[in-house]
């Protein structure tokens, strides 16, 4: 496998966003998510759940409300404006402001033609889905106190609205109230304070089920407007409830981290009559579940603790196939880190500022798995508050550490870093080509000379960096006229290739030395997760978020041996199990044949002179080959050499003089900084 | 006396202990400074000891007392004459501060309505300038066209820097509303102040991740120690101020101990 001497850095204090609402597209099978800092992230669930697209939020876009018109998405958030989505762009359409002040919920009626907005002034609005912009329709009946949560009954003619102490029913057509619920108050201490109706339920046979912060899910009927059922599923309060789509299942996520199912069942076999009965609950989750999916084999869950939590429904879902595993998704799918090679630094993101670090020096040799004494800290060279609102999407540093640049939505800021001993001057780079207004991606050639930058349509600016001016040299187009953003764009070490991968799963190869498409990778059903060019054979490697591999040459433009080989005895089953995608390909120059990989919980060389494991192999063998005598060793090793010692692993990269940069975060770092969870008594503790 | 009692408490608390509550109790709601405050909090806890230190700060000019002397019988009937006397006292300068202040502000207000005749303008300009503004508001209407509700706006921040502004003649000119965004960023406060309450407010049982870390280790199938002692890093704020505290409580033992 190599030895390396191992920077092992913990200094990066990623602190996800907390989930504040989902939504999920039946039609494409896509989840979008918000975040409380006002990001929006799509998850494709066809493939294994792999975050498709990011879209970087704003300071103040607290969103509460978000659902899907056909393949439309729209927000709604406390800054009181309804927002659509630009998911070829990954950014804002446009937004709207409804002037009814802070929105708390959004719903379409099921056809799509019109969405309602719940507002903090009491006023429930419907606006009109049309073509390219939605148009306020008209207001319904105006309630004292603000509407926390609205659902469409099915048919679309009736809304039932949650909001401070009791339910509203309107007609929608009429737009008049029609029924007012009254929902009773916690007992004791909380008898003063209002109950929250913090979500609402209207199901195709006139149930409305509310779960209010009392911990109570109620089933009332809209027609008589009584209460037909109350569980008490909490002590504290139910925050989000969702129910699967032929209305037998409902799902009510609390403050205490459950997830609390209930099924609409017969309560004997002669009788014919259904109703709701608890059945299961779960518990996923450390703090507040906050939102909640429903889909046909699964329940998504997400809340304070920051976790995407997919739960297969085990009566749902063959109990061997892949489906049937839990999901926890916690750190993005793509890479934060990005380091400079040759100066060694680590520039990391968040969504407000930069930091720029110089990794430390260690003194001495040390035998296998010794701590070397650390001679030189590391020092955090630079910190980059961003400008504006809007967060900071993309970002990238040099390899010689001499540039610096990221990217909002709204603009592209280049700087030019000078180091002289201890000291670090930053200047910004004032005139930029108009070319490099909406980027997705940004990265540095090899030597620094070129600045690379996706665009829209997958197309690709390419920018000369001389001192005194930055000029535009070109923009690479690829032919398929895809209108997906490109989410990885990697350079060749000798400065001659550029590949690009976009979310239609298309990898394009640009020469750079003719500026022009050279070609593109034949498309694979997954998406690729990590691309990067071999420095000396100059074979792509592309990892895809269904965990297979392919090496394809540039030269003869096609699939390698050694890939078709992969292919055809396949890839270990302990291999494809693995649930968080390879984010990173680095290569060792000291031997071609090693190709370094690393996903969340492991870092993996692959090396291309050894057999494949099949699938009698022992898999994780580390352990037992160092026990081996050498000669033995041989007989037994295989291709896939992991290292599982580093966990929650951002990045691995390897540096200029042979040493590994490992950037770890551990998640009770995370946890350690999350909201207050509620107090629970457990016995015996 | 008063600060005498507090040393000497021995001899006269009996009798002079509900006095001092008693006249404390009236002086705090009038004076209701945020001294009183603390003194209730002291009150309530009823040790003669520490509900005579405060007050002595406060009420030392009017009760002269010597310290040397030694205590004298007071009757129940003195203090509480004395007591009221104290009170009136108190209720006077306020009252009289109250007057004063009254009489600035009238006099401020005389000011400000004299200033503004001085600068209104003579009747003539103005209908010269009614006529002639009415003419150029319709003019502005339709260049903009009706998107926003425009308003005119003093001429007051000269650095402010509207990309919407319109100059006249004069010292006015006409710019777009802008305060609307102040407006929506005090409501979204409110509305997240809002969730944080009913989440995290008072009434709401919530622990600290520390009780869960804890929590999660007992329940746990291997168990270690405390995550305060695994991870050096974790509670620095609370380590720093128990090494603090616990300096400053040897420094105190040894002064006692010498």
């Amino acid at each position: 496998m190599g030895e390396f001497k191992v920077h092992r850095v913990r200094f990066f204090d990623y602190m996800p966003s907390a989930i504040s609402k989902m939504a999920f597209n039946f039609l494409s099978e896509r989840l979008a998510v918000a975040r409380a800092d006002g990001a929006v992230e799509i998850f494709k669930f066809t493939d294994n759940y792999f975050q498709e697209k990011v879209i970087p939020g704003r300071d103040g876009r607290a969103i509460e409300g978000m659902c899907w018109v056909g393949q439309r998405l729209f927000s709604a958030g406390l800054n009181g404006e309804i927002t659509e989505y630009d998911l070829e762009n990954l950014r804002p359409k446009y937004s709207m402001d409804a002037y009814g002040g802070p929105i708390w919920s959004i719903s379409s009626n099921s056809q799509g033609t019109l969405l309602a907005v719940g507002c903090e002034d009491g006023t429930v609005k419907m606006f009109e889905v049309l073509e390219e912009k939605i148009q306020f329709q008209r207001n319904l009946d105006r309630q004292k106190g603000r509407i926390i949560s609205l659902s469409w009954h099915p048919s679309g003619t009736k809304i039932a609205a949650g909001m401070m102490d009791m339910i509203r029913i309107f007609d929608a057509e009429t737009g008049r109230a029609t029924h007012r619920l009254l929902v009773d108050r916690g007992l004791g201490m909380s008898k003063g304070r209002e109950v929250v109706v913090w979500s609402v339920i209207f199901l195709s046979d006139n149930t409305v089920v509310s779960g209010d912060s009392a911990g109570k899910v109620q089933m009332w009927d809209s027609i008589t407007g009584t209460l037909r059922k109350t569980h008490l599923v909490t002590k504290w309060d139910v925050l989000a409830l969702s129910v699967s789509q032929d209305e037998s299942s409902l799902m009510a996520g609390t403050s205490e981290g459950t997830v609390v199912q209930m099924q609409f069942l017969q309560s004997s076999v002669e009788q014919q009559e259904r109703q709701w009965v608890r059945t299961r609950t779960f518990k996923n989750h450390s703090h507040d579940v906050r939102a909640l999916v429903h889909t046909d084999c699964a329940v998504v869950s997400g809340g304070m603790d920051t976790h995407l939590v997919v739960l297969p429904l085990l009566d749902q879902v063959e109990k061997s196939s892949k489906e049937a595993k839990l999901r926890k998704i916690t750190f993005p799918h793509r890479s934060l880190v990005r380091c400079a090679r040759k100066a060694g630094l680590l520039l990391f993101q968040f969504p407000d500022h930069l930091e720029l670090w110089r990794l430390g020096e260690s003194e001495g040799q040390g035998k296998h798995g010794d701590c070397l004494p650390v001679k030189r800290n590391p020092e955090k060279l630079l910190q980059l508050t961003r400008k504006g609102e809007d967060h900071i999407c993309c970002s990238a540093v040099s390899p010689c550490g001499g540039w610096l640049v990221y990217a909002t939505v709204s603009a592209v800021r280049l700087y030019r870093l000078q180091y002289d001993n201890n000291n670090v001057s930053i200047s910004r780079v004032s005139k930029l080509p108009k070319e490099l207004r909406t980027v997705h991606q940004l990265c540095f050639s090899s030597d620094s000379s070129r600045l690379f930058a996706s665009s829209t349509h997958s197309s690709v600016v390419v920018v000369a960096l001389s001192n005194p001016e930055v000029k535009h040299l070109h923009t690479l187009k690829c032919k398929s006229g895809s209108k997906q953003p490109l989410h990885l764009l990697v350079p060749s070490d000798d400065g001659k290739w550029l590949a690009t991968a976009n979310a239609d799963c298309e990898i394009h190869v640009y020469n750079l030395h003719k500026m022009k498409l050279h070609c593109t990778v034949p498309v694979y059903s997954s998406c690729p997760t990590a691309i990067a060019i071999h420095p000396s054979t100059c074979n792509l490697i592309s990892v895809h978020a269904d965990q297979q591999m392919f090496e394809f040459s540039l030269q003869q433009k096609e699939y390698t041996e050694w890939s078709r080989r992969l292919h055809k005895e396949g890839l270990h089953s302990l291999w494809l199990d693995r649930d968080t995608p390879v984010t990173r390909v680095a290569f060792n120059p000291e031997n071609p044949a090693h190709i370094i990989l690393h996903d969340t919980f492991m870092f993996c060389i692959v090396d291309q002179s050894l057999p494949l494991p099949d699938a009698q192999t022992k898999f994780y063998n580390q352990m037992t080959l160092r026990s081996l005598p050498a000669a033995e060793r041989m007989r037994h090793s295989h291709a896939f050499k992991i290292c599982k010692y580093f966990q929650h692993l951002m990045t691995v990269e390897l540096l200029e003089d042979h040493s590994l940069v490992v950037v770890e975060r551990p998640l009770m770092d995370i946890m350690s900084k999350l909201p207050a969870p509620v107090r629970q008594k457990k016995f015996a503790t | 006396m008063h600060s005498r009692a507090g040393g000497q408490p021995l001899l006269n608390t009996k009798k002079k202990n509900p006095h001092v509550a008693f006249y404390k109790r009236h002086t705090e709601v009038t004076l209701s400074t945020n001294m009183a405050k603390k003194q209730r909090g002291k009150t309530t806890a009823s040790s003669p000891k520490k509900c005579t230190e405060k007050p002595t700060e406060q009420f030392s000019f009017m009760l002269e007392s010597s310290d040397d002397e030694a205590p004298e019988e007071v009757t129940f009937e003195d203090s509480k004459v004395q007591a009221l006397r104290s009170m009136n006292n108190a209720l006077e300068t306020i009252r009289r501060e109250r007057e004063l202040q009254k009489e600035k502000r009238r006099k401020r207000q005389e000011l400000f309505q004299e200033q503004k005749k001085r600068k209104l303008l003579p009747a003539d300009v103005l209908d010269e300038i009614d006529t002639a503004s009415s003419n150029t508001h319709t003019k502005v209407g339709d260049e903009d066209g009706e998107k926003r509700p425009q308003e005119v706006k003093k001429k007051r921040k000269k650095n402010g820097i509207h990309v919407n502004t319109r100059n006249f003649t004069g010292s006015y000119k006409v710019t777009t509303g802008e305060d609307q965004t102040a407006a929506s960023s005090f409501q979204l406060q409110a509305a997240q102040d809002f969730i944080t309450s009913r989440l995290y407010g008072p009434g709401v049982c919530r622990s600290t991740s520390n009780q869960l870390f804890s929590i999660q280790n007992k329940k746990g199938q291997n168990k270690n120690a405390a995550v305060q002692f695994v991870k050096k890093d974790w509670a620095s704020a609370h380590k720093a101020k128990a090494e603090k505290l616990k300096k400053r409580w040897i420094h105190k033992q040894k002064l006692t101990s010498c």
